[in-house]
């Protein structure tokens, strides 16, 4: 299936918490500043929805995505107010992939956890989280993953700030 | 008072008791006269006689399996708590060779992260610079000629069985044989000295660029790579002989480590992880990227699926097994290449400072550890908002969780070697 | 039994002056016997250390140690002298102890065993009359070494080898046990020389393994060739090392000469383990060779009654003694050769696959072995007669 199909797909089963697409598109002619946008498809979700959003996109018979490819989050600009979730889903029984984008607000950065519906996101959503400083609600093992487990701040954040040492040693 | 586990077994407390501690303990063991009692509870029964029940239950063990250990193929820790020789829970640390690649991905410019995508996965180090190539030119949209495509398949697909190599090589190292590999890293040579001849460099290669690759072959390199094939066919049946139809490797992988189907999906496993579940995938078939749909087309190789031919499907011996066949198919991909492959360009018209237009996009492509998928995101600038690196080694380790407790401490050795981690790729 | 007098004491008794007093001679000779004891163990340590390295590099398509020496040959000396001068290491939590007698145990223990062990039929340091349970009994002290280790070094891994290690030896200690008695039945002595010397019929090679003797020696070969793998911690039973689950077992915390004492058991255990193989399964010192050369001399015995009363040496023997050595240093190597083709041939198996091949497997089949050898050797003995 196309991307066009889920799209329609989703809508058609009320898939909860789907806000809208994006999709790459050319150079608007009439704005100057305006240079499109390359890349993949989204799918908009609602990030507190994201979770039930997932269960159908998993369980629904004709899109079956069985896989939970990649979730990760992305902080576009230090004074963009948002993050993004992005998570990447595949079906191998349909041999299709869907990217999924949720805006979340950095003041109120948490979403409940994926874990439930995909056991593959707990190790992805741990690296998110110490990356990011995005809070999963009700994920079992929400510890550090990559960064020590006394580690201040949150590296992969637009406005994060490389500490000067660490336990005496200088990282100058 | 009963004795505590710390007394029964000095190796399972503190790493450093006090002096005070020793002396008490001492005195509480060595004391003449000590009475029964002190060893375990005391009750009296109806019938008047005391019982004593000793204590001498066996208490866990907790073991740092690593982050220094000959089996973790690199530097990972496993927390394991033991019943003797059972695990009974086991939880990994990671971390150690974390080396920030995706926040340099977004410090650095667009072509000079190519040399970082070396080092994730730096035994398929072609693979990562494909992948991540890909990702960008989805974005930039650049056509890349055809002799680099074929360049590109023919190294991608020479550096997948020399990283299958090292697995299958390792793996019996973990089982305990060695001598496979030796064999392994003997043909393994061989590939390394293609890629010097290539493009000067042994381990991390960077030879497959944005819009291409970096120089054409040299003049008989082509023949070089076909010699290899040929030798290497005759030899594969070396490794087949000495691992997958050993008895004893049988008797150590089969039945061990059984990941079921629905198991796979739900963890995310990609690769040879998956396919060793039974389950018939493979990106460049099912979703073809470069030149593996024509090569597909062709119906010139084909995707080992394991059948749990020696025990239950999905068990250790069938990834291995996946493993060791696949890099057979991989030869007949690159005979392919070296027959279609024709002169011509070899790198696109790609600008010393790229800059690439707005927009994101995930590409993932088939590694020899599954997949390796990058999301980028760029604002239209010369360095990247965001390079996401899902790594295979990442995700297929979190099943390990799941799959040691209940193992014997030699299963636990050969279910992580049969995930063939590189922790240089789940640490990125 | 005149050949049953020591060869060093008699030695010593002909060539030392009339004032020397006889317990000087007893103590020199007895120094002379230790001092033999240890060369050997030393020396069968180096060489074999050097084998195992060419044996496992040209076995892997690679050359092994080619610097020091022709083909590397004092690389294990080398090697002892890095060991000699490394710092001597204890770790902070061990029982120091312990720790520091646990490798002195082994190599003792081992130099026990090598005691019972003849050099030549007439060249030896103890002639036991149960030569082969004095070697079964001191090598099994070496576990206990290993055990001291494993506890002493206060370290995890190393208890685990430790554990392993006991597990493991006292299930195949039964099998192999078990198995040398069949060839004990047919040979009818606990003594080396003599079951050697029981072999030496048609042309030296009427040996207990042949299957006119007895049928059921050569499956106990196999179940001994198993259990002897098992007992000396050899792959693919090294389960107590297992250097790819274990680190290096019950030797991790090790280091330095004190881990080299390790080395020089297992090797030393090897090379016991071949040679009682080799005494009591195929042979021992008699050969082609031996037969010929026993027929080129005059008097076979090194010591012989002189004619003035007492003993004399007997130095016209010594072609035959040095063929018969050769011949049983040559079928140990043969062992031991065998034992390292297939440490670097097969992958190792797991504890519990040790422990059900021990108990379920090989003692059974042990068991069924005396048994059939030992109605054999009664129909042969009572009604064939």
């Amino acid at each position: 299936m196309d991307f066009q199909g889920i799209h329609d797909r989703l809508r058609a089963c009320n898939a909860p918490g789907l806000l809208g697409i994006d999709l790459p598109r050319g150079p608007d002619p009439k704005d100057k500043k305006d240079k499109g946008r390359a890349g993949d498809p989204f799918v908009l979700v609602e990030p507190s929805k994201l979770a039930s959003f997932l269960t159908v996109c998993r369980d629904d018979e004709r899109l079956s995505f069985e896989m939970l490819i990649d979730l990760s989050a992305v902080d576009p600009a230090k004074e963009d107010p948002n993050f993004w979730v992005v998570v990447s889903l595949l079906s191998v029984q349909r041999k299709h992939r869907l990217q999924i984008k949720c805006v979340l607000p950095k003041s109120q950065a948490s979403l409940p956890s994926t874990v439930p519906v995909y056991r593959a996101s707990q190790w992805h959503e741990r690296e998110c989280a110490e990356m990011f400083g995005i809070r999963f609600e009700g994920h079992p093992d929400p510890r550090n993953i990559l960064l020590p487990d006394d580690w201040v701040g949150h590296p992969m954040r637009k406005d994060y700030e490389f500490p000067k040492e660490y336990h005496g040693i200088s990282c100058e | 008072m009963a004795v505590t586990p710390s007394q029964a077994a000095p190796h399972h407390g503190d790493p450093q008791p006090t002096d005070a501690q020793r002396a008490a303990r001492k005195g509480a063991q060595h004391a003449p006269g000590t009475p029964l009692s002190q060893f375990g509870a005391e009750r009296v029964l109806p019938s008047g006689e005391r019982e004593v029940a000793l204590d001498v239950r066996t208490s866990d063990m907790e073991i740092n399996f690593g982050p220094q250990h000959p089996a973790t193929h690199g530097v990972m820790r496993v927390l394991m708590r033991t019943d003797g020789e059972l695990v009974t829970g086991a939880q990994p640390h990671l971390g150690y060779l974390h080396r920030c690649a995706e926040k340099i991905g977004e410090s650095v410019e667009w072509l000079q992260y190519l040399p970082y995508t070396d080092r994730y996965d730096y035994l398929a180090a072609m693979n990562n610079n494909l992948a991540y190539s890909m990702a960008v030119e989805a974005l930039l949209g650049v056509p890349i000629p055809r002799r680099a495509e074929m360049l590109r398949v023919i190294c991608a697909e020479l550096n997948r069985i020399g990283s299958h190599l090292v697995a299958i090589g390792t793996y019996g190292l973990d089982i305990g044989a060695f001598t496979p590999f030796f064999y392994a890293f003997r043909e393994r040579e061989w590939m390394m000295a293609l890629f010097e001849k290539i493009c000067g460099a042994r381990l991390t290669y960077s030879y497959i660029r944005i819009g291409g690759v970096f120089n054409d072959a040299p003049v008989g390199w082509l023949e070089d790579v076909a010699r290899f094939c040929d030798t290497f066919e005759e030899k594969w049946q070396e490794y087949f002989d000495l691992l997958m139809v050993n008895q004893i490797f049988i008797k150590r992988t089969a039945n061990i480590g059984v990941i079921s189907k629905e198991m796979a999906f739900d963890f995310g496993l990609t690769g040879p992880m998956l396919r060793g579940s039974g389950v018939d995938w493979d990106l460049r078939r099912d979703l073809p990227y470069s030149l593996y749909g024509e090569i597909c087309r062709d119906k010139a190789f084909g995707i080992p699926i394991a059948r749990g031919e020696m025990g239950q499907l999905g068990d250790c011996w069938d990834r291995a097994w996946v493993r060791t066949v696949e890099m057979m198919e991989s030869v007949k991909i690159v005979r392919w290449c070296l027959q279609h492959i024709e002169p011509g360009p070899v790198l696109g018209d790609i600008p010393k400072t790229l800059r690439v237009p707005v927009g994101e996009v995930y590409v993932g492509i088939e590694n020899p550890r599954g997949e390796l998928g990058h999301y980028v995101v760029s604002d239209g600038g010369k360095i990247a908002i965001r390079v996401r690196v899902r790594g295979p080694s990442f995700t297929n380790l979190a099943v390990v969780e799941e799959l040691l407790p209940g193992a014997l401490v030699g299963d636990a050795i050969a279910i992580i070697g049969s995930t063939d981690i590189v922790v240089g790729e789940t640490d990125r | 039994m005149q050949s049953g007098s020591n060869v060093f004491l008699e030695g010593l008794r002909q060539f030392a002056p009339e004032a020397v007093p006889g317990w000087a001679l007893m103590l020199t000779a007895a120094g002379i016997g230790v001092a033999i004891v240890m060369g050997l163990v030393s020396v069968n340590a180096i060489f074999s250390v050097w084998l195992e390295r060419k044996v496992s590099g040209h076995i892997q398509c690679r050359y092994g140690p080619m610097y020091v020496g022709w083909h590397g040959w004092l690389q294990s000396i080398a090697d002892g002298v890095k060991l000699l001068l490394k710092e001597d290491m204890i770790p902070a939590g061990a029982d120091r102890a312990m720790f520091m007698l646990a490798p002195a145990l082994v190599l003792a223990s081992i130099l026990g065993a090598m005691a019972a062990f003849p050099l030549m039929p007439d060249v030896f340091f103890a002639d036991l009359d149960l030569g082969l349970f004095a070697i079964l009994a001191f090598s099994s002290l070496t576990t206990i070494g290993v055990v001291m280790a494993g506890w002493a070094s206060n370290s995890k891994w190393t208890i685990f080898g430790a554990m392993r290690e006991a597990a493991q030896v006292v299930a195949y200690e039964i099998p192999l046990g078990v198995a040398l008695l069949v060839p004990v039945m047919v040979a009818g002595t606990f003594n080396l020389r003599e079951a050697s010397a029981l072999q030496s019929g048609m042309w030296g090679m009427d040996w207990f393994v042949m299957p006119w003797n007895n049928p059921f020696v050569l499956p106990a070969a196999v179940l001994f060739l198993v259990a002897a793998l098992a007992e000396t911690k050899r792959a693919p039973f090294d389960l107590p090392e297992a250097e790819s689950e274990l680190v290096a077992g019950f030797m991790t915390e090790y280091s330095g000469i004190r881990w080299s004492f390790f080395f020089m058991e297992e090797y030393a255990a090897m090379f016991l383990m071949s040679a009682v193989g080799a005494v009591f399964f195929f042979g021992g010192f008699e050969s082609p060779l031996t037969a010929l050369a026993a027929r080129l001399v005059e008097d076979p015995r090194l010591i012989v009654p002189a004619a003035e009363g007492g003993m004399r040496l007997n130095l016209g023997s010594l072609p035959y003694q040095l063929a018969a050595g050769t011949t049983l240093l040559l079928k140990t190597f043969a062992g031991i050769f065998l034992m390292m083709w297939l440490r670097w041939t097969l992958p190792r198996i797991r504890i519990d696959q040790v422990m059900t091949m021990g108990y379920k497997y090989l003692t059974p089949l042990a068991l069924l072995c005396v048994l059939g050898a030992g109605i054999w050797e009664a129909i042969r003995h009572s009604w064939l007669r």
